[in-house]
């Protein structure tokens, strides 16, 4: 079990910072993901945890030993941390019992405890009759967990997940998100997850921490980063969003360019002066058509937005509207499909001043 | 397991605790490139300073005698216009065969492509010598044949003259180009000429313009691959052109060699053989590497074959017949000449014999030590060939410290060095302290080593380059350190490219000639050599024993390789 610390950790590949004064510290037994597009720099991080890469500046420490620094590199294979690979990275010639055996060898173990251990690890990730096949022979899932299996057969103090689940099949990917969930919680391993996926990220981690461009935006649990985003970015990326602009009036309300007067939550402190940005996830939104509704539901401190339909796309197990504001801003709202509304008909939009969360702009 | 480490301060204090915790196996990375950088650049260093130092000090009074010598001017002279044919020769056969074999309905195109390897495999110097069996002007079979049929007094076709070399040179360059076109034409997607076909045009007009501009630098470079192989060629020429007073530039550095030597001339005439090559090399690259192109390299898409018609079989004729000239009739003359007791008399009963393999293999003085050692040599080199081109290719390829990349410029510089200048540097720095590898096979293993690391380090490259990173960081991330992880995962992984390099680089061995013919003595003989001598003592039936061996020995191997790696090992070579 570990503690780890990265401290203004940064990177530079000719010149542009792919990671740029990164803080964080990880908790014991804590599962971290480290969410972000493509090119933010998340698997930099990562690598330079596992130790593959060296920080131009900066400092990783597990248990308060400093592991990574400009000056310092402790090997990968000293690191007593284990590594799962976007591409399974499953070693095709070797068999299943081979690759989950591997690691064992550097650690002077009799034959004996290596099967055993062997033997242990493959029924938890059920494969024990695939033991003896080659990794041709196995589909993605399975080249997953024996991928898993070598990784955990070591007794890591952290694992590192490089988006592991990107190359499997919907189903299989939320299949895993849960595997991979219930082996941390048997194992209780520090880890450290790679995803672009926020849904993967939400259904596996304790903490999220959001990366944009190298520079670490938020970090908090699942539920905090998509219900409290604190800046447009991560409202956007995590989840969907829509983003409205206003200004502060004297009394604490929000006032929109059309006029209309929002309260907001409270949660994130005083905004600030000038120009403000606030979001609110489709999700949050309610539609009513009936002006004693509305009416009703503002009592309950909701903000009220009149507006037209403008077009509706049925999901199946949601009705995604597209609603047009009196200032001609749209508005996104995703309802149950239990309530419809045709295009062109005239409703209210309705948040709570709770889900109405300021963000800063990037 | 604990976590061996320092504190931020402590590292801060001394360089070496720092050091402690780099990559433990650093030493081997470092020797292999440090290795490598030496072997390049010690010939070349000779080379310069031979051409230009002497005990009197710093003159370039060499590069003056070298240029303003109408003996060397016509060498010059005679290589430029020979290479040039062989170049234009080896683009249209090898191009013509390459797109006949990748894009029509051909018939017997895995027979072609193995004859074509043949030529390949084929050491110029025994396709020369089995010509001078067949078109010598009076003993030449052709010739005989000639006079037989027709009646005629003369001969039909003189080997030795600049035509004969140029001919049997170009039959030996062009598997060169073919293999490059044919690549090419694999590429070429028929998207592409299905585009210009609906547009109206039809398969002859299309092959002209849509499918020959797309393979035009191919052309270019396959030119340029075929002229800078008859550059370095010593072997046809000695053979071919001596008899007939005609020097190329090799001929005339070797001819330097003899008594009396002038080293310190040969060094000087190197120095423009390998100013050419690196500048063609240069030309060759940006042609190729150019842009626009690059569309060929895509995967390819659907193919189909354009249909020969009725011309499919005399097509065929034409083409069986370019490849017996390569391969039918010189191995049908060496084998001719190994086994009857006249090698000009028809083999008949009577003029059967066995003596040949006897003499050759146990009575000739010098065959059964040549042979040793140009087997020992082969396997020696091949092995710590590929295991020096294989630590190289891992370095460029991961990366491993600043400046790796630049390694592969090393790996690759003998491309430029022609064989015999290579040697020149060679003897030049091994026959003076500290180290004096003269008079050993061991100044042979170096030339060797040098000479094969580009094939062997580009087959190595290309095949780590096939092997995803991250199966190697998989292991190291669970203890195994770079060198564990490169034995364990990678080099298993890279088996049969690894394989296919040490093949190529064994039969690059031992059918070397031009580096060993300047390197050997007396007791470092090796096959290539005593071919080479023996056709000073017309000694026909051993040398005919000799080549077959070199041959049988050749193709072996890349059956081997073959069966062993279960894919075909010409295909990958570049």
């Amino acid at each position: 079990m570990a503690i780890v610390s990265l401290r203004g950790l940064t990177k530079k590949f000719t010149d542009t910072a792919a990671v740029d004064d990164l803080n964080l510290e990880i908790t014991d037994g804590e599962f971290v993901s480290l969410l972000g597009p493509s090119g933010c720099g998340k698997t930099t991080t990562l690598r330079l945890l596992a130790g593959f890469l060296q920080p131009d500046a900066g400092e990783i420490r597990v248990d308060g030993k400093v592991v990574s620094s400009a000056a310092l590199l402790v090997p990968p294979e000293r690191r007593n941390m284990s590594m799962i690979f976007q591409s399974y990275a499953v070693w095709p010639h070797m068999t299943v019992a081979q690759n989950v055996a591997y690691g064992l060898k550097f650690k002077k173990l009799s034959k004996q405890e290596i099967d055993a251990k062997v033997t242990k690890l493959l029924g938890v990730v059920h494969l024990a009759e695939l033991k003896d096949r080659y990794s041709a022979e196995l589909s993605g899932g399975q080249q997953q967990r024996v991928a898993l299996a070598r990784a955990l057969v070591v007794e890591p103090q952290i694992l590192l997940m490089d988006e592991p689940l990107s190359n499997l099949d919907a189903n299989l990917r939320e299949e895993m998100r849960f595997e991979i969930r219930r082996l941390h919680e048997e194992f209780k391993i520090t880890t450290v997850y790679v995803t672009h996926d926020q849904a993967e990220a939400m259904a596996t981690s304790d903490r999220i921490a959001v990366l944009d461009r190298g520079r670490l935006v938020q970090v908090g649990g699942p539920a905090e980063i998509f219900d409290r985003p604190k800046t447009r970015f991560v409202a956007e990326f995590v989840g969907k969003a829509n983003i409205l602009t206003g200004r502060m009036d004297g009394d604490g309300h929000l006032l929109l360019a059309d006029g209309v007067k929002i309260r907001l939550s409270d949660a994130g402190g005083p905004p600030p002066a000038g120009e403000v940005l606030v979001c609110l996830r489709p999700h949050n939104i309610m539609l009513v058509a009936d002006q004693a509704g509305a009416r009703h539901l503002a009592d309950q401190g909701y903000n009220l937005f009149s507006g037209t339909i403008r077009r509706s796309t049925h999901f199946g197990d949601a009705v995604d509207y597209n609603v047009e504001l009196g200032s001609g801003a749209s508005l996104r709202v995703i309802a149950p499909p239990s309530q419809r509304f045709a295009s062109g008909q005239s409703i209210y939009a309705a948040a709570h001043c709770d889900n109405c969360v300021v963000v800063r702009d990037d | 397991m604990a976590i061996e480490t320092g504190t931020l301060d402590h590292a801060r204090q001394g360089g070496w605790s720092a050091w402690r915790f780099k990559d433990p196996t650093l030493p081997v990375w470092l020797g292999a490139a440090l290795l490598l950088i030496f072997l390049m650049l010690l010939p070349l260093g000779a080379i310069f300073r031979a051409s230009l130092w002497d005990e009197s000090g710093f003159s370039i009074g060499r590069y003056l005698e070298v240029f303003t010598n109408e003996q060397f001017l016509k060498a010059i002279w005679n290589t430029v216009i020979i290479s040039t044919w062989v170049g234009i020769i080896s683009v249209a056969v090898g191009a013509a065969l390459a797109w006949l074999v990748t894009r029509t309905n051909l018939p017997w195109k895995k027979t072609i492509r193995a004859l074509v390897m043949a030529s390949f495999v084929t050491p110029p110097f025994l396709g020369a010598f089995a010509w001078t069996l067949l078109a010598g002007p009076n003993a030449g079979s052709l010739n005989k044949l000639y006079r037989y049929v027709t009646g005629a007094e003369g001969a039909l076709f003189n080997i030795f003259s600049m035509p004969g070399l140029i001919f049997v040179m170009a039959l030996y360059s062009f598997p060169y180009v073919f293999s490059m076109i044919a690549n090419v034409c694999e590429l070429i997607s028929s998207d592409l000429e299905d585009a210009a076909e609906i547009l109206g045009a039809n398969k002859w007009r299309t092959a002209w313009s849509i499918t020959l501009p797309l393979a035009l630098p191919a052309l270019l470079g396959g030119f340029i691959l075929a002229f800078l192989q008859s550059l370095s060629l010593f072997g046809a020429p000695a053979i071919l052109g001596l008899p007939a007073g005609l020097h190329t530039i090799t001929t005339q550095i070797w001819a330097l060699f003899q008594y009396p030597p002038r080293l310190d001339l040969a060094a000087a005439f190197s120095v423009p053989l390998l100013l050419a090559t690196m500048g063609l090399i240069a030309v060759q690259k940006k042609i190729l590497g150019r842009k626009g192109y690059s569309t060929v390299g895509g995967k390819g898409g659907q193919k189909r074959l354009i249909r020969l018609g009725w011309g499919r079989f005399p097509v065929l004729l034409f083409v069986l017949g370019i490849l017996s000239l390569s391969v039918f009739l010189p191995y049908w003359i060496l084998l001719k000449a190994a086994l009857s007791q006249a090698w000009a008399m028809p083999l008949t009963w009577d003029n059967f014999t066995l003596k040949n393999l006897s003499f050759a293999f146990f009575e000739y003085g010098d065959t059964q030590l040549a042979i040793y050692n140009t087997f020992k040599l082969g396997l020696l080199t091949a092995t710590l060939g590929t295991v020096l081109a294989t630590l190289v290719a891992y370095i460029t390829n991961r990366n491993l410290f600043r400046g790796a990349r630049y390694l592969s410029f090393f790996a690759l510089a003998p491309l430029v060095i022609p064989g015999i200048v290579l040697a020149v540097g060679l003897f030049i720095a091994y026959t003076r302290p500290p180290l004096v590898l003269y008079g050993t096979v061991w100044i042979l293993f170096v030339a060797y080593l040098t000479k094969e690391m580009p094939i062997g380090f580009s087959q190595a490259e290309s095949t780590f380059k096939s092997i995803h990173p991250e199966l190697e960081d998989a292991s190291r991330i669970i203890g195994a350190n770079r060198l564990t992880s490169l034995i364990d995962v990678t080099a298993p992984l890279a088996r049969s490219g690894l394989i296919a390099a040490w093949s190529f680089i064994f039969i690059g061995v031992i059918r070397e000639l031009s580096a060993s013919i300047l390197l050997f003595a007396p007791k470092s003989k090796v096959v290539s050599v005593v071919i080479f001598d023996l056709k000073e003592e017309g000694q026909v039936g051993v040398i005919a024993v000799l080549g077959i061996l070199l041959l049988v020995v050749s193709f072996a191997v890349i059956l081997g390789v073959q069966w062993f790696a279960g894919r075909d090992v010409v295909a990958t070579r570049e």
